[in-house]
């Protein structure tokens, strides 16, 4: 009978890094290719913002440094948007001065915003690469690494100039350097945990349930020397957490400004806008919700609906795998902590793992999505607040692969008599479990919040039964060939659900015609817009009194679904 | 450690004890081992992928071209709509894409913004994907006819009822007016200034053509009800606890029965909280009937009988009032049959 292999970590070769850097380096192309096509998201417009005023600082920083550290000049610059960490936004700050400014790798300033972004998707896809290798195989490695790449709407938010895809890969390698401090052990690893911890703090608050996931692992994990060390009166805590606890901390503050004065009444102040943050207006199966208690099938349906099926099977498979592997292990466990014989069992021993991996991965994918089964939990992110959970789906899932393969291997590559068509076999299994994500991914562009997947029956499907249609306001740029054949001269345009700062840099950077002025309002404007969305349907009934129709004069589409309406003032206003 | 010994770990999975040699060297023909069925279903999921992928295709190609639109306009179109004629597209979120290819004279705000079905004789249903109009489920299907991908559907309603007076129609100078009462009677004069409104969370829009009362005004607005539906309907927010907006309509043809409904924009009326606005229908110094709109009923019908007034012309007076005023953004629609 076949036993699947338990996970303790394996080492790796230069090949392996240079593989996962290469998945990385081609991903980040991918991304900068795409850029330009896709428009400017709300929260974007605010961080372009805030990383202009930290850019101020830091040339202050460079030019006169101890002036960089007066309190007015700190609170100046770094005032703006303080409800979140600072560390990614000074990276989009510090790529917009020196690739920008300086250098002029980048001729708009928003992929250089953007850049540091979706460097951080290049270290999602290396980390996840790195951790599908050390602990299945690489095989494993390489497909964990593309089904993450391969899920629409992570291409889409690591374009961005947010945190979404920062938190994902800072908690994966976070976890990825503490699960080696743990195989490892040493000094060097545990001090590593705790800079990365800090630095994961300071990505974004995500990182916060980080502990939920160390401190149940590594109670488990060394539950034999902790049993111990109470007989003998002490209680042991890892090196690593310790380092967590203490370094972590430090690094969060040292690396944030706005922390560095009144350090206790802005750290409440941070805490509290979390604890409270407003509840945003999200459509689901067909109703508006705009606070709690929100559906517990929201964040189960929706990764239904929008990660690749073939993707989610995969992990199922893996993840039974290895639920195989961890309830084998307690089977055989059974009678020597009972105190009773051995059973007599065909099942092969699966290796010790004194760094329960499986443990750690299933813990690294449980706790982001357990947090939306909370009641008291907002919804309005979509997909996006759950995304640290996905390169531990995918990692299950690389493991999936990793076990088809090796069933095509032993059942059908035995029957094959041809040579060719035995090395072909396997290339078109891994085709058939990749070209579908790549397909819906590729295809999703620039609508990645309106993208569906075939089981829900795509874009059309989701508006079916109510799915929603797309946030943030980041359409806009796809009207650009309707604005530039349409709008007269000068025109006046309502925004809509546009941020002024996206509207304005979509201007600066010629995304639309740089002679269209943007209104807060359509009693000021020729043309107004609607982004469709459930609740913001009340635009588009404004629109119908003021402008006196109800007829749009285009509707921007994706796979036949509306994204916005574009209403045209045709009578003139009365003076 | 090298590349094979990856490969070759004792923990990776090709080292499980199944009873075959590696893939390497399967072109050689060798016996046929039996397998477990688990192993065979895992050879299977290929197929999901590839399953996923046609689906994919097929979806993204299976959208209704503009030619499609621009035909079933062309059906419709020739079908001379009359003013008790419905014009439906269905599923719900095609109707930016109807309203779009159909135009104004066909796909108009007294269509799109009905109070409800029940005075409309005929309907036209536009759909795509197969899909069709809840509210029109008892109708009776008279007709098909088909422009491409999309379906016109011709319903007839079983029991259409008689509008005689739409109040709609009295939105004129001398049609109807309108005072503020609190603590004397003021007249609210008929304006005729540009219609304003914001973005989100602005409220319905103030009509251009509206009756001002200082702090409110009446006049006809699109409400968004609370259950996202677009309701034309006459905009009279309460602006202070107790005051009372005052509307005669004149020459009102009556009937056996006022025929209305009410409500207030879906954002101020979804957290429950407000106060309730009452609607108080006169005849005179005669009440005929009150309508009490509670928060979280949304676009909420109502009939008033009137049958001792059937037949009858004359002087109709709606009242609205509230017990508080902050966020009665309250929008009512009324006929008589």
């Amino acid at each position: 009978m076949s036993a699947p292999s338990s996970t303790p970590a394996k080492k790796l070769s230069r090949n392996d890094y240079a593989i996962g850097l290469g998945i990385a380096l081609v991903y980040i192309v991918w991304l900068l290719a795409t850029a330009r096509s896709l428009g400017f998201s709300r929260d974007e417009g605010f961080y372009f913002n805030a990383a202009s005023h930290y850019a101020r600082w830091f040339n202050v920083l460079f030019e006169s440094p101890s002036r960089a550290f007066e309190r007015s000049v700190i609170d100046s610059s770094w005032a703006s948007n303080h409800e979140h960490p600072s560390l990614m936004k000074s990276l989009f700050a510090l790529s917009w001065m020196f690739f920008h400014e300086k250098w002029h790798v980048f001729s708009d300033a928003s992929t250089a915003y953007r850049f540091p972004g979706m460097m951080m998707m290049g270290v999602a896809l290396f980390t996840t690469y790195l951790f599908g290798t050390r602990m299945y195989s690489r095989t494993a490695g390489i497909f964990s690494a593309l089904l993450l790449g391969l899920m629409p709407r992570v291409f889409y938010h690591a374009h961005l100039a947010c945190f979404d895809v920062p938190i994902m890969a800072m908690w994966t390698a976070c976890i990825y350097v503490y699960w080696r401090a743990t195989v490892e052990g040493g000094f060097g690893w545990a001090l590593a945990s705790g800079v990365m911890y800090g630095l994961t703090l300071e990505t974004k608050h995500n990182a916060w349930m980080l502990p939920a996931v160390f401190v149940v692992h590594a109670v488990f994990a060394s539950r034999g020397t902790i049993a111990n060390e109470i007989k003998k009166g002490s209680i042991p805590v890892p090196a690593s957490l310790l380092a967590m606890a203490t370094i972590g901390p430090l690094v969060f503050v040292s690396l944030w400004p706005w922390l560095w004065n009144d350090t206790l009444p802005r750290f409440q102040e941070y805490v509290n806008f979390h604890v409270n943050h407003e509840y945003y207006n999200i459509e689901f199966l067909g109703k508006n919700y705009f606070g709690p208690p929100s559906p517990k099938a929201y964040m189960p349906f929706m990764i239904l609906a929008t990660v690749p099926t073939i993707t989610i099977v995969l992990c199922l498979v893996g993840l039974s795998s290895r639920a195989r592997v961890a309830f084998d292990r307690v089977r055989l466990a059974l009678p020597a902590l009972l105190k009773r014989p051995a059973l007599a069992t065909d099942v092969a021993r699966p290796a010790a793992d004194p760094s329960e991996s499986d443990l750690l991965v299933f813990l690294s994918f449980a706790v982001p999505l357990s947090v939306f089964l909370l009641p008291r939990t907002p919804i309005f992110g979509g997909t996006k607040h759950w995304i640290p959970a996905y390169p531990f789906l995918c990692l299950f899932a690389g493991r999936g692969v990793e076990l088809v393969l090796d069933a095509v291997k032993t059942t059908i590559l035995p029957r094959i008599r041809s040579n060719a068509l035995a090395e072909a076999t396997p290339i078109a299994v891994a085709a058939a479990l990749l070209l579908g994500p790549l397909f819906i991914t590729s295809h999703s562009h620039p609508f990645g919040l309106s993208s569906y997947v075939p089981l829900v029956g795509g874009s059309a499907g989701a508006a079916d039964i109510g799915l929603n249609r797309q946030f943030w306001g980041f359409t806009t740029q796809s009207l650009a060939p309707y604005f530039q054949a349409n709008a007269a001269k000068g025109a006046s345009v309502y925004i809509m659900d546009t941020a002024w700062d996206s509207w304005l840099r979509m201007i600066d950077e010629k995304r639309l015609r740089p002679d269209l002025r943007g209104v807060g309002s359509p009693s000021e404007a020729d043309i107004s817009i609607v982004h469709h969305e459930l609740h913001m349907g009340e635009v588009d009934d404004n629109i119908w009194v003021e402008y006196g129709h109800v007829n749009p004069d285009y509707v921007l589409t994706h796979d036949g679904v509306p994204i916005i309406s574009v209403y045209k003032r045709t009578t003139p206003k009365r003076r | 450690m090298s590349d094979e010994d990856i490969e070759n770990s004792p923990n990776s999975p090709s080292a499980a004890p199944v009873s075959i040699p590696p893939a390497s060297d399967a072109p050689t023909p060798r016996p046929v081992v039996r397998h477990p069925p688990l192993l065979w279903l895992l050879t299977a999921l290929p197929l999901v992928g590839i399953l996923e992928l046609g689906a994919h295709l097929r979806q993204t190609h299976d959208v209704v071209p503009e030619s499609d639109w621009q035909a079933a306009k062309a059906i419709v179109e020739k079908k001379s709509l009359a003013n008790n004629d419905l014009l439906v597209f269905a599923p719900d979120w095609s109707d930016p894409l109807g309203r779009r290819y159909f135009g104004n004279e066909l796909a108009s705000l007294e269509s799109e913004g009905r109070g409800d079905e029940t005075s409309f004789a005929r309907a036209y249903e536009v759909s795509i994907r197969g899909k069709h109009r809840p509210e029109l489920a008892a109708w009776k299907k008279v007709g098909e006819e088909h422009a491409g991908a999309i379906t016109i559907t011709t319903l007839e309603n079983p029991a259409p009822a008689t509008v005689i007076d739409d109040l709609f129609s009295h939105m004129r100078e001398g049609g109807m007016t309108v005072s503020h009462v609190d603590d004397h009677e003021a007249p609210c004069p008929l304006v005729h200034t540009n219609a304003s409104s914001g973005g989100l969370w602005f409220g319905p829009a103030t009509p251009g053509d509206r009756f001002s009362c200082g702090g409110t005004s009446v006049g006809i607005s699109v409400l968004h009800a609370l259950d996202h539906s677009a309701r034309k309907c006459f905009f009279a927010p309460p602006d202070k606890a107790n005051a009372v907006l005052r509307i005669r309509f004149q020459d009102v043809a009556f009937g056996s029965l006022i025929h209305g409904h009410h409500g207030l924009q879906h954002e101020a009326e979804r957290d429950k909280k407000g106060a309730p606005v009452t609607l108080t229908f006169k005849a005179g110094d005669r009440t005929l009937g009150k309508a009490v709109h509670l928060d979280g009923t949304g676009w909420f019908g109502f009939e008033v009988p009137t049958p001792e007034l059937q037949g009858q012309k004359g002087e109709l007076t709606v009242e609205v009032s509230s017990t508080g005023a902050h966020r009665r953004h309250y929008c009512f629609q009324a006929d008589t049959r």
